[in-house]
């Protein structure tokens, strides 16, 4: 059996065209479709089928007021939909991974403790989902 | 009127930006990441004024 290990190296991360691979610390792309009972009374298991697209990415960023930085480019999205494209490269394969029109609900503006950098956590839902 | 990079993290500065579908463009207006640039077209006449005939 052969395996392959990834050492989870994106090689670009914009949100909304802006470049912030440099302040990213952690990423989930998630491709999801809603699932709805199928089930009869003639069936002896549930069953379901596909329902609607739900997709989401959560990223993890580091805060930075400064020009051009995460808070810059976020302020402004805060209840609008945008676009958040990650690019991931493996040897010679290199897949981007796309959330078109994906919402963002909320931001938090202020994430601090002792001795820790800030951060933001960021969840955007929603949007069409393409691979390529 | 078209949309000049103001910022590295977007491209290019001075180069123009076409947004692709699913941008948000007043994000990026807001942001300081994109400016605004009025077309200066240099072939457009001035608009003549016309002068009224002294009576």
């Amino acid at each position: 059996m052969a395996t392959t290990t990834f050492l989870s190296n994106i090689t670009t991360l914009t949100v909304n065209a802006v470049d912030l691979s440099d302040q990213a610390t952690a990423i989930v792309f998630t491709n999801m479709r809603e699932q709805l009972d199928k089930s009869t009374l003639k069936d002896t298991s549930r069953l379901f089928t596909g329902g609607l697209f739900n997709n989401e990415c959560t990223m993890t960023l580091f805060q930075s007021y400064a020009a051009s930085e995460t808070y810059a480019t976020l302020a402004a999205l805060v209840g609008t939909a945008t676009t958040v494209v990650a690019t991931v490269t493996e040897g010679a394969v290199t897949k981007t991974f796309t959330l078109a029109n994906c919402y963002l609900e909320s931001m938090p503006v202020v994430n601090g403790a002792l001795g820790e950098l800030s951060t933001v956590d960021l969840t955007f839902t929603g949007g069409t989902f393409t691979a390529s | 009127m078209k949309y000049v990079i103001q910022s590295t993290k977007l491209g290019v500065i001075g180069e123009e930006f076409e947004p692709s579908p699913g941008i948000n463009v007043a994000a990026l207006l807001d942001g300081g990441f994109i400016a605004i640039q009025e077309s200066t077209d240099s072939t457009k006449k001035a608009p003549t004024i016309k002068k009224t005939p002294k009576e």
